[in-house]
């Protein structure tokens, strides 16, 4: 390891030990905003790995959400099950779910791809509101636990997890593989990466956070129904908080989503309708900024770095 | 010599068109086997149905005694076959040097599991086909004669036992042209059988131990590359593309 590298990992540990003491010196206000921060930076660290480093623009991860959400409330509230339970059988629910519909779906290339998950919430809202063990179209109440403490801490874990795994990945054959395949896939097949099967690994890997953090969130609010399991809209915020710190690398979403939930924080303390309108906002502004999509941000942003959205604000003759 | 790969009675249709046509020849073990034709004759078509990125429409692809018509291309390559790409697709966001570390880590074998040693190898295969220098730089910043030898060094650093080179001289100059004959022989030297497309009829001449003309998915010539050339029907070829 190198200097500059050791320096690195020094400060990011101590970064991480400071968040976790937050909540032994902070308001409730804000231990509750810290949880919201850290499950969408999950989230978006969970995004990362098939639409950042695999390069498949994903709005199917809504689902491993609501996934993870009702496998907890299920097993609680049916089972009478432990949380920690819930959390594995929710995470199982994502893993089986991007191996049943990721091996027809990841066929798909680029928008066909996104479009074709873009459905997959709706289905499952309806397809969950006439279940009788999820409690139908009404939803399911939670054992309530008043510890926002706990709730914070196992989010920052969870967090971390998320993060050491996609930093293994940038060191690992696996993780070079789905970066191949992101870069020219063809390339990638006859190099002898098994494409098909490296694409719905980093799909379900990328289910299994993004159920767990749903699981966390679920326990925490302790009240779930079809619709807010399986809102599409919490996929457009996973995206844009993680294209917006830099996908395909290891800390950008984690970024992306800190400065990105503050941001909307500040402003809905501010003026109460303007933190609605925030995230319609930043969707403007990638519109305007990154025209060719979240695929081309990826593609060129590395190389062109901030210059990118500049050079496409010229295009535009703003 | 005996065979290392086989094709027999392959064919390959588009819609209408027929690209490849009941086609069959065979790969001697540490054989340099050149393959010309004019324009749209089915050259690259060949090589995706052997590397597995097309599947034929009928016929047969052996590759060691085994038949692989059907295997996915990745499994072609864990067998051992390589390949390269006549329009360069290189894994553009990444360095030069990861470019190829990706041969090693999957490749012949199912490659190199320790990212350190990949990217040893891979700085091996760069140096050879003269890339060293060029190590850390991004792919995409490569200049056309450079990137044909990145897609070289990708499809060695698989360890291949077949070579199917696509144009890998296409574009280079004189002196590039034999540096490149230069790396194919030492290549084959090494154990490696080769398939070497190419439009330069006076390289393939000089590398190729038997050549194998197509036209319009057809095969009409195939053995010593003097006799092929001095063979009335492979003239007529070539004089009728430029007449057209
Ligand atoms: N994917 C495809 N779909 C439809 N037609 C194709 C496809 N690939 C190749 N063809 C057609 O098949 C024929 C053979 O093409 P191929 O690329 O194999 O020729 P080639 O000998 O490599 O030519 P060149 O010297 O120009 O590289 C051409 O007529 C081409 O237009
Ligand atoms: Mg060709």
């Amino acid at each position: 390891m190198t200097a500059s590298r050791l320096g690195v990992a020094v400060a990011i540990v101590a970064v991480v030990a400071v968040l976790a003491t937050v909540p032994l010196f902070s308001s409730d206000v804000i231990v509750q905003f810290g949880i919201n921060a850290l499950l969408l930076a999950v989230l978006a660290q969970g995004w990362n790995i098939i639409g950042g480093y695999t390069g498949y623009a994903s709005f199917g991860n809504s689902v491993f959400y609501g996934l993870g959400s009702y496998g907890v409330a299920i097993a609680m509230v049916q089972w009478n099950l432990p949380f920690a339970v819930g959390m594995i059988f929710g995470a199982g629910l994502a893993v089986a779910f991007a191996f049943l519909l990721g091996v027809p779906v990841l066929r798909l290339k680029g928008h066909y791809f996104a479009i074709a998950t873009l459905g997959l919430a709706q289905v499952m809202s309806a397809i969950v509101s006439n279940i009788g063990i999820a409690g139908q179209n009404i939803g399911l109440v939670l054992p309530p636990l008043n510890n926002d403490h706990l709730f914070y801490e196992l989010s920052l874990g969870l967090l971390v997890i998320a993060t050491l795994t996609v930093f293994w990945l940038t060191r690992s054959r696996f993780g070079f593989g789905l970066i191949a395949i992101r870069e020219n896939e063809e390339g990638a097949a006859v190099m002898g990466v098994n494409t098909t099967l490296y694409k719905v690994l980093a799909f379900a890997l990328s289910g299994v956070f993004t159920a767990l953090a749903g699981g966390i969130h679920a326990y925490w609010i302790t009240f779930l129904d079809p619709d807010s399991a399986f809102d599409i809209s919490l996929n457009v915020k996973m995206i844009i908080m993680a294209v917006f710190g830099g996908p395909g690398t290891v800390l950008g979403p984690v970024l992306g989503a800190f400065v990105l939930s503050a941001v909307s924080e500040i402003l809905s303390s501010k003026v109460t309708n303007l933190a609605g309108l925030f995230f319609g906002a930043v969707v403007v502004a990638a519109v305007v900024l990154m025209p060719r999509g979240v695929a081309d941000v990826m593609r060129q942003f590395r190389t062109a770095g901030w210059r990118y959205f500049v050079e496409n604000l010229r295009a535009h003759r703003i | 010599m005996s065979a290392i790969l086989e094709v027999t009675n392959v064919t390959r249709r588009f819609a209408g068109l027929v690209a490849v046509s009941d086609i069959s020849f065979t790969l001697g073990q540490g054989e340099i086997l050149g393959v010309i034709g004019p324009n749209g004759a089915g050259k690259t078509t060949l090589v995706s149905l052997i590397s597995g990125t097309l599947r034929p429409t009928s016929g047969d692809i052996v590759f060691e005694g085994m038949r692989i018509t059907g295997l996915a291309a990745y499994r072609r390559a864990r067998l051992g076959i390589g390949r390269t790409f006549q329009i360069m697709r290189p894994f553009p966001g990444l360095s030069v040097l990861d470019n190829v570390a990706v041969g090693a880590l999957f490749g012949h074998g199912s490659g190199e599991s320790d990212l350190a040693k990949a990217r040893d190898k891979a700085r091996t295969q760069l140096e050879f086909v003269g890339l060293g220098k060029f190590a850390s730089q991004r792919a995409e910043e490569l200049g056309g004669p450079n990137r044909k030898r990145l897609e070289l060094a990708k499809a060695l650093a698989m360890q291949p036992k077949v070579l199917l080179c696509d144009e890998v001289m296409a574009g280079l100059n004189l002196v590039e042209i034999d540096e490149v004959i230069d790396v194919l022989r030492k290549i084959r030297e090494s154990g490696i059988s080769i398939l070497v497309i190419e439009h330069v009829i006076k390289a393939i001449k000089r590398l190729s131990d038997r050549l194998l003309v197509l036209h319009h998915g057809d095969k009409i010539a195939d053995g010593q590359p003097d006799a092929v050339l001095s063979n009335s029907k492979v003239i007529e070829a070539y004089l009728g593309r430029r007449r057209a």
